[in-house]
């Protein structure tokens, strides 16, 4: 007995589950098969809703707002209240959207079953079968103007001095001013410790100044060679590569 | 977590290459001009006694609401293309205007003051008749429906339906025509043709026949083509062949009464060929219950007479005859809107919007003042091109100075001085004009533009832009400020003509004239006709085309030049022969020597069939290649080459390890779009096949499995973009298709479809787009430095520019270095649509039908003209203006940071010499 009622209630559930998925199939549909039906051949049903500004009286913007069904599939204009429908859309998924150059609508995506049922839903293009349920009749609240401009970089002092190429040429110029005025280098301790760390930062002490090599490079090579070859090893390949 | 830092990424890419519009360039260098179409439907507002509306209802499905004053829009409502969005009728009583939509679909009732919706509602099916609206005791609540088999009142206020009757002996008599008087009637007027006329009246309150009656009229074949009811039910008709107004009072006569028509005093001895007749309606409060009937005749084809009739007299009244000369740029006009007010010493007066068969607007006040013009027939734009500017006198002589061969040092060196002194002078009276401006107000200060001081700007961003529209009329339209230069209306175009706009000489060869040649061909018989144009002035050149007498399949330009540096166009016949324009023999002779280079491919999309053809030297044909797409699966919808006068910058792309990926720049591959007929969401698909236009090699070939149309395809450089909607997800989705070489280039220095051995390498990647689109155009540049931007046209009225960027291929899924150093953006399945990537902010472009671009003298600006219901002019700037100062260039800056450089040193050589003289002094 308790056998046969489960089957029962299998059947019947499984029944109710072929009905569901029925009317969700249907829905399938694309808008693109009913433009081949006659209007009057399949069942039509509307889209209503409701698109609100807020703090804007309704007349201001709703001459220039339109609602659009899938594109431009089905037209829908604003009542003088800010209320809309659509008729004569067949049953399917359609996004609706409500355009105005002035405020920005979320779309929403609204399926209508076969036999006239509606439902609300976010717009997931990536998941597309993703349902976040909204409220239907809709309500679209707009979010706020567009924005279709950019701002103009404005010119102003803190940005000059936050600027890093400023930065780097300023703070230099800081110190080389700055550090002789703070470190007395007439103090002979001072100058001692100054040339110790000096002497710390070039590990090579043998190592002529740039500016010395130069000017015997310049000047002739007969003088030089000598304190090139010693000075430094890095240097004895180059004429010896020269000789070759 | 990955995803967080795609997204992260994705939005520092996108902020760093965003480009957009700034709120102080708003109107400096872009321009839109809203139409609404061709009127099929108008009232004027006579609601409030100084209201400046007129309301028309127009055959572009658009209601729109204009200024008299200026003939501006104060709103416009656009709805669906088609017939469902076809406007049947339209009332007016008041506020409240009232639409039938979509063949007595819907009914619509709207706000006319703010431009809102009262309310809609559906009606039964049914072909639509007449609508009417039901008075009672003086107050108007009721709106009668008739259609083919039933009549429907509803309540004004809200649309409910009152009753819903149907009409007696429905199959005989075709009723046509609603009446209602003010008491509580209405009567349905049915006509058997050329027999009689029947009469049913209904009680407005239950919707029961209180009469029916039959008149007779064997002249009568249409009721609402030549009839009328005016004052108190009083049937007005006209009747052409014997000049005469037949009138019926419905109330109490039985038979109709001719009135023959005094006929204005007409010299001319050609017969009146048409007469028509217009009723003012909804004058009854104004003009003390008497209405008024303007009739105008067409007597030839160089003026036509209005005049106001009485309509129970038939008498003429004084001093409102106006004639109206018919320009033959406009045509002769097709329908005539008429508001009658009373004047203050209480005579009749009457202002009249006139449309002319080129779709022109005209409003006239009674004594032949034109107070304005709108040229609806720019709102069906069908091609464009934008023409350089030519040089102005002074710049021409100096250009020609270099041209020539040298005589004499002396002269020579008179010329030049002269030329110095010709710029000088015009700069001078530059200078002058700019101080005289100046001192102007703003508002006195008009830059007039007109064909004569039209000349070129220093950067080629000033063009004219010549517009062909279907109606037949060619504008010249100078891309600076929107002002219409020259019209031209070829009043011998057939209704469903194809056109095709070529410009064969550029304004660049200086003592020649620029050439544009127009091919207009009937769609049916493919027959074609040639007219060749200025395009700078407008003016017929006269230069005769060469007649064609067979249909024409095919046309294409040669960058071949004739002795005139006229570009030589070929046009392909039905017999594959051969015409060329111009012909002459330099042309034939230079043809004959290029004659084995010259390929060509033919669509026959009925039958499936691409082919390509190669021209002989005896200007015959040969075919050698041919491709069958057959036509039971698939249909061809569009066959796309690359442009011609696109230039490709750099031949590869540097990968991130140095080496360079080389691209396939075939400047013959053909992208060919098929869908296939079955359009069952599971098996519908769309095909790209990438075929050889000389060879006919198909390069690549790619299927969308579960996708529709409509596709919209770019194909430029090396890539093709194509969009489609995908019945699978529902929603719209971007494909891209890009061909590489591979890392070695075969032959660098010239491509030739006949010597490639290697097939190129294909990537392919697709991206879901957030929106439908209506057009698609990649922007244009000189030299094809400036990295590239799609140009979207979106239902919403935007038009969004795209970088190419986002639609690469070879946008990888995970990050690496090299893309890092290819500056590759990660791949992500959806393409945003930021608003401020829409570079007509709130200038909304409706029905986008095309979207031309053109490259300027300056490689980053690339001009681009939407055009559809409305046109839009702007400028783009896909890699932002690198070769120019940014018009928000801070001179003062600059300049101060220099004065105060100057200083600092003129100070500190002052302060240097008092040290050093301190130090001597010392």
């Amino acid at each position: 007995m308790m056998h046969i009622s489960s089957i029962l209630l299998f059947i019947m559930y499984f029944a109710a589950l072929v009905a569901v998925s029925w009317c969700f199939t249907d829905m399938e549909t694309g808008p693109g098969a009913a433009l081949f039906s006659p209007p009057n051949g399949g069942d039509r049903f509307k889209i209503e809703g409701r698109a609100i500004v807020p703090g804007l009286k309704t007349q201001d913007w709703v001459s220039s707002a339109r609602v659009l069904v899938e594109g431009e599939e089905y037209v829908g204009f604003l009542r003088t209240d800010g209320s809309f429908t659509v008729n004569d859309v067949p049953s399917g998924s359609y996004v609706v959207e409500i355009v105005s150059p002035t405020f920005r609508f979320e779309p929403v995506r609204v399926d209508i079953t076969s036999k006239g049922k509606m439902r609300a839903r976010l717009v997931n293009y990536i998941k597309t079968s993703e349902v976040i349920r909204q409220p239907y009749p809709l309500q679209i609240r707009a979010s706020g103007p567009h924005s279709y401009f950019m701002k103009r970089e404005t010119w102003g002092w803190t940005d000059f001095l936050m600027n890093p190429m400023v930065m780097m040429m300023v703070l230099p110029l800081l110190i080389i001013v700055l550090l002789p005025k703070v470190v007395n280098t007439n103090d002979p301790e001072m100058r001692k410790e100054m040339e110790q760390s000096m002497n710390m930062l070039s590990p090579n002490p043998e190592l002529p100044d740039v500016s010395e090599l130069m000017t015997k490079l310049f000047s002739g090579s007969k003088g030089s060679s000598k304190t090139s070859s010693s000075s430094s090893s890095s240097k004895g390949p180059r004429p010896a590569v020269k000789r070759r | 977590m990955a995803k967080l830092i795609f997204l992260w990424l994705k939005c520092l890419v996108s902020c760093c290459i965003v480009e957009a519009v700034f709120e102080d360039q708003v109107g400096k260098f872009d321009w839109r001009q809203q139409y609404v179409g061709k009127i099929r439907f108008s009232h004027f507002d006579s609601h409030v006694q100084s209201s400046k509306k007129v309301l028309m209802a127009t055959e572009k499905n658009v209601f729109a609401a204009l200024n008299t004053r200026t003939g501006e829009l104060f709103w416009r409502h656009v709805d669906k293309t088609g017939p469902e969005g076809n406007i049947d009728a339209f009332l007016l009583h008041g506020q409240d205007a009232l639409l039938v939509v979509g063949n007595g679909r819907l009914l619509r009732s709207w706000d006319i003051s703010v431009g809102g919706l009262n309310w809609e509602v559906v009606l039964d099916s049914g072909s639509f008749q007449s609508a009417c609206l039901i008075g009672q005791q003086d107050t108007v609540k009721h709106v009668a429906v008739l259609k083919k088999t039933v009549i429907s009142v509803h309540y004004l206020s809200n649309g409910h339906q009152k009753w819903i009757e149907n009409l007696p002996e429905s199959e005989n008599i075709d009723y046509q025509a609603l009446y209602s008087g003010g008491n509580g009637e209405v009567y349905v007027l049915g006509i058997v043709p050329h027999s009689h006329i029947a009469i049913v009246v209904y009680s407005m309150e239950d919707g029961e026949i209180i009469k029916q009656t039959s008149v007779e009229a064997p002249w009568l074949s249409n009721i609402q083509t030549s009839c009328a009811v005016v004052g108190q039910g009083m049937i007005t008709c006209v009747d052409s062949l014997t000049m005469s107004l037949y009138t019926l009072d419905m109330h109490t006569q039985s038979k109709m009464t001719q009135i023959p028509l005094q006929v204005c005093s007409y010299t001319n001895s050609k017969p009146y060929t048409k007469a028509e007749l217009l009723i003012i309606s909804n004058l009854n409060h104004d003009l003390k219950h008497c209405d008024y009937l303007v009739i105008y005749y067409l007597g030839c084809n160089t003026a036509c007479s209005l005049s106001l009739f009485n309509a129970e007299t038939g008498r003429r009244l004084l001093d409102t005859t106006q004639f109206l000369s018919i320009d033959p740029n406009v045509g002769k006009p097709e329908s005539i809107y008429v508001q009658a007010f009373l004047k203050k010493d209480d005579s009749v007066s009457y202002r009249v919007l006139v449309q002319t068969e080129d779709h022109t607007l005209t409003f006239i006040h009674l004594p032949g003042r034109v107070m304005w013009t709108r040229e609806e027939a720019l709102s069906e734009v069908v091609t464009m091109e934008m023409v350089e500017l030519p040089l102005t006198g002074t710049q021409a002589e100096l250009e020609g100075e270099f041209g020539k061969k040298a005589d004499g040092l002396l002269s020579m060196v008179l010329k030049r001085l002269s030329s110095q002194l010709i710029l000088l002078q015009a700069w001078v009276s530059h200078l002058w004009k700019l101080f005289y401006d100046a001192r102007k107000p703003r508002s006195q200060v008009k830059n007039e533009i007109s064909i004569e001081n039209l000349s070129r700007d220093e950067f080629n961003l000033q063009k004219m832009m010549v517009m062909v529209t279907a109606s037949g009329k060619l504008f010249g339209i100078d891309s600076k400020t929107g002002s219409i230069l020259w019209k031209q209306y070829l009043n011998n175009v057939p209704s469903n003509a194809a056109f095709k706009l070529m410009v064969q000489r550029t304004t660049a060869h200086f003592p020649h004239p620029p050439q544009c040649t127009l091919l207009i061909k009937d769609k049916d018989t493919g027959l074609a006709t040639l007219h060749v144009f200025n395009p700078i002035f407008g003016k017929k050149s006269h230069i005769t085309p060469p007649a064609l007498t067979q249909p024409i399949l095919q046309s294409l330009m040669l960058p071949l030049m004739d002795q005139d540096y006229a570009k030589v166009l070929l046009l392909i016949d039905d017999q594959y022969k051969v015409t060329a324009f111009p012909s002459s023999k330099n042309v034939l002779q230079q043809l004959q020597e290029t004659a084995s280079f010259i390929f060509f491919y033919l669509m026959d999309s009925s039958q499936g069939r691409l082919s390509g053809y190669r021209l002989r030297m005896d200007l015959s044909t040969e075919q050698i290649w041919e491709v069958i797409i057959p036509t039971e699966i698939q249909k061809v919808v569009t066959v796309k080459g690359k442009r011609s006068n696109e230039h490709v910058h750099s031949q590869g792309r540097v990968m991130g390890d140095r080496s360079v990926l080389y691209k396939y720049l075939n400047p013959n591959l053909l992208a060919v779009v098929t869908e296939s007929t079955d359009v069952h969401q599971e098996r519908s698909f769309i095909g790209i096949l990438l075929i050889d236009g000389v060879t006919g090699r198909i390069i690549h070939e790619a299927v969308q499995r579960k996708a529709k149309g409509p596709v919209h395809v770019v194909h430029s450089e090396n890539w093709v973009v194509y969009e489609y909607w995908s019945t699978k997800s529902r929603r719209n989705e971007f494909s891209v298709i890009e061909l590489y070489e591979g890392m070695e280039l075969y032959n660098s220095t010239v491509f030739s479809s006949l010597d490639r051995p290697h097939a190129p390498h294909v990537l392919q990647q697709s991206y879901i787009f957030p929106s439908a689109i209506s057009a698609m155009e990649a922007t244009l540049t000189e030299k094809g430095i400036t990295s590239r931007h799609l140009l979207i046209g979106l239902p919403s009225g935007g038009i969004l520019s795209l970088p190419k960027m986002f639609l690469d291929p070879r946008r990888p899924e995970i990050v690496s270095e090299q893309s890092r150093e290819e500056n590759l953006i990660p791949y992500a399945p959806e393409l945003l649509i930021r608003t401020e990537w829409f570079i007509n902010y709130n200038q909304s472009v409706s029905r986008v039908r095309g979207i031309h671009t053109a490259p300027s003298g300056l490689e980053s600006t690339c001009l681009v003209v939407a055009y559809g219901l409305d046109i839009y002019q702007t400028r783009v700037y896909p890699s932002k203006q690198f070769d120019v100062l940014k018009d928000d260039y801070d001179y003062m800056l600059i300049s101060s940071v220099l004065f105060a450089l100057f200083f600092a040193t003129m100070i500190s050589k002052r302060l240097a010499e008092v040290k050093l003289l301190n130090r001597a002094w010392r």
